[in-house]
């Protein structure tokens, strides 16, 4: 398709989903679509990092969680809750640049590693912090409109697919994508990288600190420390993947197809659905590798040779 | 004044004397050629000189501009690119995606607009032209080579290092890439390449130089060093030659 095609199509998207709630008055709908659209947002933000840049970040829920924290410690404390979630996402990028400046130094595996315990001891320290449930005001409960909601997740995957988007026909995205397939070749071609693994690092970071933000928002009660827990990073990790890493539409099919799953097989086979997903994800790994995107352009192929 | 300078340069990996006191320089324009037999330390005096490595001692100037200890992207932004002796295309980009890399960065920093046309012309030049959407995976060895000779000349640089540009190809490809490099030299590129093919820096180069367990041994034209009791006694392994450790 060509770059007006998908502008269109995201457009009638955008538009579309946007008149849902003036539509549908289903609350399980919308909670549905949310549910799709943070998602999109939080796949997508760990695209950015590992699926362009190559780094894979296996605390990514420190930084959703940092994000959720701030948002609703000030939100509560009656600040208007958008500046909450831009302060939330500010305070995950300060912390992930000090992050990236030490574990960018070394090669290899140090980032996965370091991110993975990093997010680990971020989350049982906020749990020993705050082990009590934090729950709205209950003005705040009685003034409680799920279209607010609805209508900041969609902002917020359009904002993170436009991100993405930009990316991938921008000097730096393609930059990036030098690094992630060799990152001594890219220096030696001039591709200064970690500065582009920064980059690409904070950009992540500031899409799952407001995807944090915007979890605050959602939920009228919940336990601190639950943002922070590596589901949130495996969620982000197998959407992309299951939709295809490094690409724009890829973690847009992969949240839809993901969040459907996931909630149809929480109602059938509650305790399977974990092993479930871990079969379907090395499958992806080791049979399609570029994920949904890459299994529809096989299927157009054969098609167009079938004809 | 010469292009690039090397004085006194050193890296040991351990009790190993990679690259040890060696001092040469590369005048504009020239082809210099760089001999040895495996594990002289050939490809460590090219990491060296492209800020791949930090060198232990000595001091590396390009057009007189102290560039020791500099990161590649710096290096190669100020005119000093390289080919890898094990080809390295960015495997999950196109062919032309490659070379824009090159265009994008490195010295040229040309803006997008413009870098694509300058992109294809390179791959033309090379030999892959019309093939720019291709995935540089999909290449050939042979392919990969030229893709990697296309990206390094994107980032438009004063000193081009090639190391081993010939190896595995046929004595026809060889062929090909001598009258490339020929072309490259009337353009006025300044080439230093590691060569095991001896006829062929011969035929390209005026001077070459030989290094031995990390030492420069000989430098000169290639048809004196070639007849160099030391080189021929380096190559033919019957000295105190080969692969020494220190
Ligand atoms: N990163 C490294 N760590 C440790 N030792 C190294 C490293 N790089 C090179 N060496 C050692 O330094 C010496 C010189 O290696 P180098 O690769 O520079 O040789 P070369 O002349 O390029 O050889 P070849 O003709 O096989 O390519 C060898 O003994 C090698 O084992
Ligand atoms: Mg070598």
């Amino acid at each position: 398709m060509s770059r007006r095609g998908w502008l269109a199509l995201g457009v009638t998207a955008l538009a579309a989903l946007a008149a849902v709630p003036l539509v549908v008055r289903r609350d399980d709908v919308l909670n549905f679509l949310f549910l799709v659209l943070l998602s999109v947002a939080l796949a997508q933000s760990w695209n950015v990092v590992a699926g362009y840049a190559g780094q894979i970040n296996l605390g990514h829920a420190a930084f959703f969680g940092l994000g959720a924290l701030v948002t609703r410690t000030l939100w509560i404390a009656e600040w208007p809750v958008l500046a909450g979630a831009a302060l939330g996402a500010l305070a995950a990028t300060a912390f992930a640049l000090l992050v990236g400046a030490v574990a960018f130094r070394l090669r290899g595996a140090y980032f996965a590693i370091g991110t993975l315990a990093l997010g680990e001891i971020l989350r049982i320290t906020v749990g020993n912090v705050l082990p009590e449930v934090s729950t709205l005001p209950t003005a705040t409960i009685g003034a409680y409109r799920l279209a607010d909601r609805y209508y900041f997740a969609l902002a917020l995957a359009a904002v993170a697919v436009g991100v993405v988007a930009a990316l991938e026909r921008s000097r730096a995205g393609l930059g990036m994508q030098a690094v992630r397939e060799d990152e001594e070749a890219a220096e030696a071609s001039g591709v200064g990288t970690l500065r582009l693994k920064l980059l690409a690092l904070v950009l992540s970071t500031a899409l799952a600190g407001l995807a944090g933000g915007l979890f605050a928002y959602y939920h009228i009660s919940y336990y601190p420390a639950h943002p922070f827990g590596p589901h949130w990073t495996f969620d982000a990790l197998l959407i992309t993947f299951i939709g295809g890493v490094g690409t724009v539409h890829g973690p847009v099919l992969g949240a839809i197809f993901y969040v459907f799953l996931k909630e149809y097989l929480a109602i059938r086979w509650v305790d399977f659905h974990l092993l479930i997903f871990g079969a379907l994800f090395i499958t992806i790994v080791l049979l399609l590798p570029g994920g949904l995107v890459e299994a529809a352009a096989r299927l157009r192929t054969l098609a167009r040779r079938a004809c | 004044m010469a292009l690039l300078e090397l004085e006194g340069v050193s890296k040991a990996f351990g009790g190993v004397r990679a690259v040890s006191g060696v001092s040469f320089t590369v005048d504009e324009g020239e082809l210099v050629g760089v001999m040895g037999p495996n594990g002289s330390g050939k490809t460590t005096l090219f990491n060296l000189i492209t800020g791949a490595l930090r060198p232990d001692a000595g001091r590396i100037r390009l057009a007189g501009r102290d560039i020791t200890g500099w990161s590649p992207h710096r290096v190669c932004a100020e005119g000093i690119t390289r080919t890898f002796q094990h080809v390295r295309p960015f495997a999950g980009l196109s062919a032309l995606e490659n070379v824009l890399v090159g265009r994008l960065y490195g010295r040229a920093r040309e803006r997008r607009a413009t870098a694509a046309a300058e992109a294809e012309r390179l791959l033309a030049l090379v030999g892959l032209g019309g093939r720019g959407h291709v995935p540089a995976a999909s290449l050939t060895l042979m392919d990969r080579k030229r893709l990697e000779l296309a990206r390094a000349l994107a980032t438009a640089p004063h000193l081009l290092l090639l190391d081993e540009l010939m190896a595995g190809l046929s004595p026809v490809e060889t062929e090909g890439v001598m009258v490339l490099l020929r072309r490259l030299q009337r353009e006025g590129v300044t080439i230093l390449m590691v060569e095991h093919i001896v006829w062929a820096l011969l035929d390209l180069s005026r001077r070459v130089i030989v290094l031995s367990a990390g030492e420069k041994i000989a430098e000169g034209p290639p048809d004196a060093v070639a007849a160099d009791p030391t080189v021929v006694d380096v190559y033919l392994g019957t000295g105190a030659g080969g692969a020494r450790r220190a």
